[in-house]
């Protein structure tokens, strides 16, 4: 269990940084393969509840000191109103509702359903976005939804859809060389096919 | 639920109450860690990124460069009779200058910087130079094109900086409007579907007389941006209760932006 926490931890930080290179794609809305999401969604599903939200509170806070702009020490005689956005801190909050999500539906996945998480991944991230998105919008003094933020938001959900077997299947390998058990069918399959 | 769970969703609370509660400088203070923390992979990811796009581009346009690099040669020819004459000129000018005792309005030191990344968070509308502190710009610094205004700079690392963009919302700049004595707050607004971003030249006004075509410059206010930078061209005006607005189609395509120029404090 510690090595493949270990193991993740570094997936996450090599996520974190790889994260940088992956481009928005303007013609696609500007939405992104939004993978330290992905990533963290998939770990989030093969964890203990209370490690999910270890990893929670580590990507959470490095996407939004990647993300996070000034609304301080701005000149006030051109700033008449205070410029709202979001706050340092709120991506944790999210972060862990996703996680929670995603933890509750373990038991499928340890029955070695992986497709059925893989589809929850794509969900938890459109819902991640939207509130993320939401919440943005709301603290600028509006609730602006239109059509090109729902394809933006569904097409970064399509990414992480398509990317999440991948991740999968790389935390499958992880699992293994780490001798950690994340789906309980593993076992039973390999004695009967031995 | 399990007393472990528990203490771990206290633990997590704990925690986000912790960073929800920084202040804007110790955040700053944070990113400037994880940068510089991540700065050697990003220089190295960067660079590898370029050689690679550099070599795509060699293979697919080697042929088209041969035919651009005899027209920019004819074009350089062309370019070195004319800079002889702005020489000649320039000099003139300077002479008529000095004979006149006439100052200089602007006088700016212009930092040319490449975007290297588009749209490096999920909403906010930014883009990353490669310019940093090592050349000596700041934060807050306005970054523009030979078009207009194109924002200022955010974040700011070592060797390269965030900048915002004029069409998010954050981004805020004092205005005026050519033929008027009308000032103005211009603003992002939030880009339509399919449409061009606009922006909103809000506080001007509830009777102005603003019409559509009229330019828009930045007033200097505030010191940040200097004065006279052209931002846009009004398209509407709308009155409102206290004060009217007016939407403001952007001179810079910032779809296409590729070289951009930081105006260092000092100017």
């Amino acid at each position: 269990m510690l090595r493949y926490s270990i193991t993740l931890f570094c997936l996450i930080l090599l996520t974190v940084i790889l994260q940088q290179f992956v481009p928005a794609f303007i013609a696609l809305y500007n939405a992104r393969v939004f993978l330290l999401l992905a990533v963290f969604l998939c770990i989030a599903v093969t964890v203990p509840l209370p490690v999910m939200f270890l990893y929670a509170l580590i990507c959470g806070f490095l996407w939004d000191t990647q993300c996070a702009i000034s609304t301080s020490n701005l000149d006030a005689s051109v700033y008449v109103d205070s410029i709202q956005n979001i706050r340092f801190g709120s991506s944790i909050l999210l972060f862990g509702l996703a996680g929670a999500l995603m933890n509750g539906f373990q038991p499928i996945f340890r029955q070695g359903k992986w497709y059925l998480s893989a589809l929850l991944t794509g969900i938890s991230t459109f819902l991640y976005c939207l509130a993320e998105y939401s919440l943005l919008d709301f603290l600028r003094g509006s609730f602006t939804i239109n059509r090109g933020v729902m394809l933006q938001i569904s097409y970064t959900s399509l990414f992480s859809l398509l990317v999440a077997p991948l991740v999968f299947a790389l935390l499958f390998f992880i699992a293994r060389i780490s001798h950690y058990q994340i789906v309980v069918t593993q076992k039973r399959s390999f004695r009967r096919f031995t | 639920m399990k007393p472990l769970n528990l203490i771990a969703l206290l633990c997590f609370l704990g925690g986000a109450t912790w960073a929800l509660t920084r202040s804007d400088r110790s955040v700053r203070s944070i990113q400037n860690a994880y940068y510089s923390a991540i700065s050697p992979f990003l220089k190295s990811g960067s660079a590898i990124e370029e050689k690679a796009r550099n070599f795509s581009n060699e293979v697919t346009h080697s042929r088209s460069l041969e035919a651009a690099l005899e027209v920019t040669k004819a074009e350089l020819d062309k370019l070195k009779l004319i800079e002889q004459r702005f020489d000649t000129l320039e000099a003139e000018n300077a002479r008529l200058r000095s004979a006149l005792k006439f100052t200089k309005n602007t006088n700016f030191t212009l930092i040319a910087a490449n975007i290297t990344r588009r749209q490096t968070t999920n909403w906010y509308k930014t883009v990353e130079i490669n310019r940093g502190e090592e050349s000596f710009i700041g934060i807050q610094n306005p970054v523009v094109t030979a078009e207009g205004l194109v924002g200022k700079i955010d974040l700011i690392a070592q060797d390269f900086a965030t900048v915002i963009l004029l069409t998010d919302k954050s981004c805020q700049v004092s205005a005026k409007v050519e033929g008027s004595a009308d000032l103005g707050i211009i603003s992002g607004r939030p880009a339509e579907y399919g449409k061009d971003p606009m922006l909103i030249l809000s506080y001007l006004p509830k009777n102005t007389n603003l019409k559509k075509g009229q330019r828009v410059f930045s007033d200097g206010r505030g010191g940040i941006t200097p004065a006279n930078i052209l931002i846009g061209t009004i398209e509407s005006v709308e009155s409102g209760a206290m004060y009217s607005e007016a939407l403001v189609h952007p001179a810079v395509n910032f779809n296409d932006l590729a070289t951009v120029f930081v105006i260092p404090r000092e100017n």
